[in-house]
């Protein structure tokens, strides 16, 4: 369970965020949609701890997280825009980098785990350098869910994937939110935004909830 | 704890994985610096920076006494080492010096000897072409610190007659002047001996070779680091920002990043010593440049008794160790300003040059001006130069140490103080 309450940033004298409050269920899925440079970003990096609010509380399965690095540490899986990889080590290596259990665990998760789903042990020996985007988004994804965190955050999770990845991280956001996991996702993209349980639009610093399921016109006007 | 180990590990495990690009750094600029050092060191002193320096001498008809002084004069070693003295007349050491045949004419008055015992002090006149050359700026400068000596010498004794004069012993002033004259004689011959067998070098403890070797070291190991570049630069913001997350920050990730680097600068090392083992049995040149230096390090070595004493092994190999991760430090700081490949590589190459000059890497220090002299203590080359000085001879200094810990923590803390203030930017 996601609670955010009256979530407030600025920077300098321009003000991002302004009371920001949602609460999101486990097995949801809510969705942020606004302009480009609205904010989106920013939400998301606080809520995955990356970057302080100014003001208000944040609590992922009631426990307040905002001053506590650990429960985000524990709670959240965040997927930032950018690949966070090093590019010349191996796919195994990045893994075992965040992984956050032994090696037997690991093991485990690339034989039935997220990681598995995801279809990383195939490439598991290839230097992050020759993969393809589609295969760095799977790999940053199941590098942040190495701590089987109940929270997935993901910006803007399809942009410049291909059809078939695009399709592959679907199914796996599917999946993670029958296992009962809270997914929050930022996109510009119709087919992701289908996934949404819960819909926001982020305009001027605010955050408002509209109904999920509206046709690309209606998204427009809302953002406008 | 757990992701710090696997980060630490991954940071030596990307840096191993340019040792091919470091080892052929290495053996492109071990050939560069060699050949420098080698030039340089026998600019200074391998060979005669000028050929002998022949002087006519015109001597006072019938003035045997002058003679006597001068033949005196021209047997001493400094001015045997370098000059040939020719009598003539007046006239044929003019033209000789017209020709450039000498390049100086010393003519001596009547009455020199007396006029020193004396003290009127007749001067002796010396010729020197109009365009003197080095030649003739040598003597110059030998003729100026002959008058020097023999001022002082003088003012010794005209003091010691003074005295004498003072207290009513002007009875005792020639046996003064006669015991003056031995004593003074009894302790300068002795410091003559002293610079026949003890090494005077502009280069300070170290001997010429053993200079340049530490200096071009310290080159070698700031500027191989150009060919790891691409492991050098500073990580996306995206990757700083999530390992920030992970409890690992800008200065576990500045920590690393010089642990890895130091690792391969100490690979440099090992593979610098195999060079210079291997490149004695080069043929020509080539083969003499690594003796001519192998030769300097392993004196300096010998000399200070460091292969007799295990304290000594351990001291080196702590000093080396230390010196390859102070090196590091700076090379990550420079990296890190820098932000980028390119501008990385010009700062590197801007701090390995100019200021290797300024702190006395190229030209020892005495020859640089002395608000120079200063700097070069702060330095990082002269901080890095002095502890492997220290090593070479053995004397062993916590200053030294200290000095190199100060670089190294002072290097790690900006770069990392950088890094959080551009997180924050």
């Amino acid at each position: 369970m996601l609670e955010v309450t009256g979530l407030s940033k600025s920077y300098g004298k321009q003000k991002i965020l302004t009371e920001v409050s949602f609460t999101a269920a486990p097995g949801a899925c809510a969705g942020i949609i606004g302009s480009n440079g609205c904010g989106k970003t920013t939400l998301l990096s606080i809520l995955a701890g990356a970057v302080k609010a100014d003001q208000g509380s944040i609590r992922y399965q009631g426990q307040e997280a905002v001053g506590a690095p650990a429960v985000f540490a524990r709670a959240v899986a965040y997927v930032p825009q950018e690949n966070p990889l090093i590019e010349e080590l191996t796919v195994r290596d990045n893994l075992s980098l965040w992984y956050r259990g032994s090696r037997r665990e690991l093991e485990r998760d690339l034989e039935e785990g997220a990681a598995a789903m995801l279809g990383i042990p195939a490439m598991l020996k290839k230097p992050v350098s020759r993969l393809s985007g589609g295969m760095k988004k799977r790999l940053s994804i199941a590098c942040a869910l190495s701590n089987h965190a109940s929270t997935l955050i993901l910006d803007e999770p399809g942009a410049a994937l291909d059809m078939e990845c695009k399709a592959d991280i679907r199914a796996y956001l599917i999946q993670y939110q029958k296992a009962g996991g809270t997914v929050l996702l930022t996109s510009h993209e119709r087919t992701e935004l289908e996934l949404c349980t819960q819909m926001y639009v982020l305009k001027d610093g605010r955050l408002q909830q509209v109904e999920p399921g509206l046709s690309e016109e209606q998204m427009i006007r809302c953002i406008r | 704890m757990l992701i710090r180990f696997a980060f630490w590990k991954l940071e030596i495990k990307r840096a191993l994985q340019r040792v091919p690009q470091l080892f052929a750094g290495v053996v492109v600029l071990m050939f560069l610096a060699g050949t420098t050092a080698l030039f340089a060191s026998r600019a200074l002193y391998g060979e005669q920076a000028a050929g002998r320096i022949p002087v006519a001498v015109v001597l006072p008809e019938e003035e045997l006494l002058a003679k006597k002084a001068l033949s005196m004069i021209a047997s001493l070693d400094s001015v045997k080492s370098m000059c040939d003295f020719v009598y003539q007349d007046r006239e044929t050491a003019l033209e000789m010096l017209k020709a450039g045949e000498v390049y100086a004419v010393m003519e001596v008055p009547e009455g020199l000897v007396q006029g020193i015992m004396d003290g009127s002090n007749v001067p002796v006149r010396i010729y020197f072409p109009e365009n003197a050359g080095i030649e003739s700026r040598i003597f110059q400068e030998l003729t100026d610190a002959g008058a020097g000596i023999l001022g002082a010498a003088q003012a010794g004794i005209y003091a010691g007659d003074q005295l004498c004069a003072a207290y009513g012993l002007e009875s005792q002033i020639p046996l003064l002047e006669q015991d003056l004259n031995r004593i003074f004689l009894s302790y300068s011959l002795p410091r003559e001996d002293y610079f026949r067998h003890i090494q005077v070098d502009a280069t300070g403890d170290l001997g010429t070779a053993g200079f340049y070797g530490a200096s071009a070291y310290i080159l070698i190991l700031l500027l191989c680091a150009v060919p790891v570049s691409g492991y050098l630069l500073p990580y996306r913001p995206v990757l700083e920002r999530k390992l920030g997350m992970a409890g690992m920050g800008p200065l576990t990730q500045v920590l690393a990043r010089t642990g890895g680097l130091g690792i391969l600068m100490m690979a440099a090392t090992g593979q610098i010593v195999l060079m210079m083992a291997a490149g004695m049995a080069a043929p020509g040149e080539l083969g003499d440049i690594f003796f001519s230096l192998k030769a300097g390090i392993g004196d300096s070595f010998s000399k200070a008794g460091v292969w007799d004493s295990l304290t000594d092994k351990l001291l080196l190999a702590v000093t080396v160790t230390a010196v390859c991760f102070a090196v590091a430090a700076v090379v990550v700081l420079a990296y890190r300003l820098a932000g980028s490949l390119l501008g990385g590589i010009m700062l590197l190459f801007l701090l390995a040059t100019v200021q290797h000059f300024l702190a006395g890497g190229f030209l020892p220090l005495v020859f640089l001006p002395a608000s120079v002299k200063g700097l070069a203590q702060v330095l990082p080359s002269g901080i890095l130069m002095d502890a492997v000085g220290m090593a070479l001879t053995a004397h062993w200094d916590g200053m030294v140490f200290g000095r190199l810990g100060l670089l190294a923590a002072g290097a790690v803390g900006t770069a990392a103080l950088w890094q959080a203030g551009g997180e924050r930017r």
